[in-house]
């Protein structure tokens, strides 16, 4: 039953409902009443109206002539003489086998209640100079017309209490009609069309729902957008190291001596390479999108991070004649920590590892630092800027060609790849640094390195 | 035949390369659209083979550019961009036709061949002239009938003759057509293969115009 209450439309209907139903009964319970009142009033006076056109008649004696007895008259109708002889009675319609009922002594004139003959009569007595005029009447006639005028006027009002329940019924369906108007708009979008609900026909109090909905609808588009670029950039991207795949194997079917098919199989083997280096980067970088798993960020020691990263692209680094250093200045108190998820940072650091062991000349080395970040509050008026310590640096410095200023935005764009670009790379690196570095509240900048070369900053906030 | 091949993924390039020099072909390979256009400006080529997503200038550009001074060279597009409005904005800039990757290489031979005869206005895929028959795809020629054996040299030097009946086409050009760029080249060659050839053939084959080059005449 309170299940029910909670819809707006129960609670709508019971409200008014119950409203209406008492509003009536008690304008009823009123109305009977004060016509129970009124009819006794009425005939009451009927009473007193009928006494005195009795007495009206002219002088009585024994020649009075009175009305015969009619049949259903329900009145005893009495004289006394002044003498206290009973001059008169009728009361044709109510013989019983006790006799005709008569109103007993004493007379109380006006008007009384007196019970005799074995039920309650009003009584109205009449002193005239010819004597006592009485008339009574049976409560229980008075009750029954009384009743009959009540329920006659009643009637009405419970055919209108009636009226107004389902005209209540119906305006409540009426107003709560537009909600149903508006899950079905809902219940049209899917993820094939997710354009924003606008019905002006809907009530002004849904307009807040609506407007959250449609802001709720442009971030799924947005999202689902992204996902379709997301997957399109992909499969169009996997073309070029399949296609390179294909004609390789197609080589090697061609050759026709053992030294061309050698080539052709080495050749095949570094397109596998670099096919499965983009599938992986591109799971990488999936799985770093808001859309990827959400992973909970917690205290790490970014050295370890760092350590492992270096472990990771040691191999290349060794194939390259290419070498690794790492300073590290801790504080005090601890190695220098971050809110992060471990793994992630890993994979960041070896991007940007990898990236700078692409780059790097035979027997150039590529520095790594991790630095207490210290940022400058801009000059206020008369002040020199104030350091202050805010989150903590990484900082990868390569010797290579660097990277332009006009093409240090576009870098981190996906798939994009400077012309002269090294072998193997995807032109994913940057992005996936950049998407995790998002993730993590970081700022990723580039500088140019002395004398030549790239420097990757990434500031962890405090 | 020489070729330009415009591709910017080294992997791809050095299949492809390799694929049309095992059939005979000579193949300059630029990896940029300037460099492209650079190349089509300065030298002659058969055909054309044109990757869209370039660095520096796109494929595209370089085709409007390269029609627009008049350039008629058969031109391939090849790329991964496989829609509808690519392909249609690939052929009306002026393309000859238009490749998607992955190809197969022996499909891109016959177009590059079905290409070729459309440019040259002959229809049949054999190459027929004052008795020769040349048959580009088997590489075979016969004279009057009988197969004649061709080193591919020879072959190359001849099918760019007879590609344009009546066109002169000098020592220089059909040195490019022999050996690309930075290929060495022997100071004779060419009049040794044009010897070796009026030997297997006819002199009156090819005709030499004194100070120009040499064709093989129409009619």
């Amino acid at each position: 039953m309170l299940k029910a209450l909670r819809s707006i439309r129960a609670r709508l209907l019971a409200g008014l409902l119950a409203l209406v139903a008492v509003t009536t009964l008690v304008a009823g319970a009123v109305t009977y009443s004060r016509l129970l009142t009124e009819t006794s009033a009425l005939l009451d006076y009927q009473l007193h109206q009928m006494a005195l056109s009795l007495r009206d008649q002219a002088a009585f004696g024994p020649g009075l002539q009175l009305p015969s007895r009619a049949n259903g008259s329900e009145y005893i109708v009495q004289i006394w003489d002044p003498f206290g002889t009973l001059h008169y009675l009728s009361s044709p319609g109510l013989a019983t086998e006790a006799g005709l009922p008569f109103i007993p002594p004493p007379a109380i004139l006006g008007y009384a209640d007196m019970r005799f003959a074995g039920r309650s009569w009003r009584v109205y007595s009449l002193d005239t100079v010819w004597g006592v005029i009485q008339i009574a009447q049976p409560w229980s006639v008075r009750d029954s017309l009384a009743r009959q005028a009540a329920i006659r006027v009643l009637a009405p009002i419970l055919a209108l209490l009636i009226a107004m329940a389902a005209a209540v019924v119906w305006i409540v369906g009426g107003a709560i009609a537009p909600l149903r108007r508006l899950t079905a708009e809902v219940q049209r979008r899917d993820a094939r069309s997710l354009e924003p609900i606008v019905a002006p026909e809907l009530p002004a109090e849904t307009a807040p729902l609506i407007d959250e909905l449609n802001r709720l609808l442009a971030r799924l588009r947005e999202a689902f957008g992204k996902q379709r670029a997301f997957v399109a950039d992909a499969a169009h991207e996997l073309r070029s190291p399949l296609t390179a795949l294909s004609l390789q194997l197609q080589l090697l079917d061609r050759a026709r001596d053992e030294s061309a098919r050698n080539e052709a199989r080495a050749r095949l083997g570094a397109a596998i390479e670099r096919s499965i280096h983009l599938a992986t980067q591109l799971l990488t970088l999936a799985r770093q999108e808001p859309q990827g798993a959400p992973v909970q960020l917690q205290p790490i020691a970014l050295e370890d991070c760092v350590r492992q990263a270096i472990a990771d692209v040691h191999s290349l680094a060794e194939q390259r004649d290419v070498e690794l250093s790492l300073t590290s200045s801790s504080p005090a108190d601890g190695s220098l920590m971050v809110r992060g998820d471990p793994d992630a940072v890993r994979t960041l650091t070896r991007n940007l590892l990898d990236n700078a062991v692409r780059y790097s000349p035979a027997g150039g080395t590529v520095k790594i630092r991790l630095d207490q970040a210290t940022s400058e509050r801009s000059a206020t008026a008369g002040s020199p800027p104030q350091p202050t310590a805010s989150g903590v640096a990484l900082t990868v410095e390569d010797e290579g060609p660097g990277i332009p200023p006009a093409e240090r935005d576009r870098v981190f764009d996906r798939f994009f790849r400077r012309p002269d670009a090294a072998e193997g790379g995807s032109g994913l690196g940057l992005a996936i640094v950049r998407t995790i570095a998002d993730r993590h509240h970081a700022r990723v900048r580039l500088e140019d390195a002395e004398p030549h070369g790239l420097r990757v900053i990434v500031t962890f906030p405090p | 035949m020489r070729v330009l091949l415009v591709e910017d993924d080294r992997m791809i390039a050095e299949a492809v390369r390799t694929a049309l020099q095992q059939d005979g072909n000579v193949v300059d390979w630029m990896g940029d659209g300037a460099s492209a256009t650079a190349a089509l400006a300065s030298e002659t080529f058969d055909i054309v083979l044109l990757d869209l997503g370039l660095p520096r200038r796109g494929g595209l550009e370089v085709l409007r550019e390269a029609r627009r001074r008049g350039i008629a060279t058969p031109v391939i597009i090849i790329t991964a961009r496989d829609d509808v409005q690519s392909r249609i904005a690939g052929l009306d800039s002026g393309a000859d036709d238009y490749v998607v990757k992955p190809f197969d290489l022996d499909e891109l031979a016959a177009r590059m061949r079905s290409v070729l005869r459309r440019g040259a206005g002959r229809g049949e895929p054999v190459i027929e002239h004052a008795g020769i028959r040349l048959n580009p795809a088997t590489r075979e020629v016969s004279y009057r009938g009988a197969p004649v054996q061709l080193s591919a040299r020879e072959f190359a030097v001849l099918e760019a003759l007879l590609l344009r009946p009546g066109t002169v086409l000098s020592r220089a050009q059909l040195e490019g057509r022999l050996y690309g760029w930075g290929g060495e080249i022997e100071s004779n060659a060419v009049e040794v293969y044009i010897h070796s050839l009026r030997r297997k053939l006819d002199p009156d084959t090819i005709r030499t115009v004194r100070g120009v080059g040499y064709c093989v005449p129409k009619g």
